[in-house]
């Protein structure tokens, strides 16, 4: 193979693996374990029934990710989520953005027809 | 009495109602411009990188709040914030409600 096919293949397939919305952090059964608190507000897997807690089950788990990480900062305020957030730890959240991400899912994309 | 009765639970039926609820097919038009990040599956906001959230069934209350909150500065997001500068709150429950029904048969 030549430099270039080389160059071009690791590029084609840097690119198409991160098109799949595997997640590739957190563990979603330790996040289910870590979720009791969660789910009286946003339901046991995420499919909140009440509208004022959003639904998360199918979220990207990068978007939930950052969501609580936003909370824990302060960046993104809310009294409940505040609370929430600011005892959990990085490994925390990213396992409990795993576990709602991988559940069936209550939210979906929308495409422009 | 049974009249008086049925007259005033009518009226707080009503009452419940004078926010007009959202029209689905109003909102799809109006959330055109949403479809730009929101309609294209893993779409990353820039920095930092992550996904820009799924919106296709998700509580119409919930977008509403959301929007209310970017529109007043509560919760921060440059491109956010100026998408929501521009909608009333019945542009608001017009998208919310499109969206709350939206995706559901495309998975």
């Amino acid at each position: 193979m030549t430099r270039m096919t080389v160059l071009v293949l690791a590029a084609a397939f840097a690119v198409f693996s991160g098109a799949a919305s595997a997640v590739n952090f957190g563990d979603p059964a330790a996040g289910k374990e870590k979720s009791t608190a969660c789910a009286a507000c946003h339901g046991a897997d995420g499919n909140s029934a009440s509208p004022t807690f959003p639904k998360l089950a199918g979220q990207y788990a990068d978007y939930l990710l950052q969501s609580l990480k936003e909370y824990k900062s302060g960046a993104r305020q809310n009294a409940i989520m505040n609370g929430q957030a600011a005892n959990l730890s990085l490994e925390d959240m990213e396992d409990l953005a795993a576990y709602y991400a991988s559940q069936e899912p209550a939210v979906f994309p929308v495409s422009a027809d | 009495m049974k009249a008086k009765l049925f007259g005033v639970l009518g009226l707080m039926v009503l009452a419940g109602t004078v926010h007009a609820a959202g029209d689905p097919v109003a909102g799809e038009n109006k959330a055109y411009t949403c479809l730009g990040c929101h309609g294209v599956e893993g779409y990353r906001n820039s920095y930092p990188s992550y996904r820009v959230p799924k919106l296709g069934g998700q509580h119409a209350a919930y977008i509403v709040s959301a929007l209310k909150a970017y529109k007043n500065g509560d919760r921060d997001h440059a491109t956010m914030q100026s998408q929501a500068s521009q909608l009333t709150e019945q542009d608001m429950q017009d998208i919310a409600a499109y969206f709350a029904q939206a995706g559901q048969g495309e998975q």
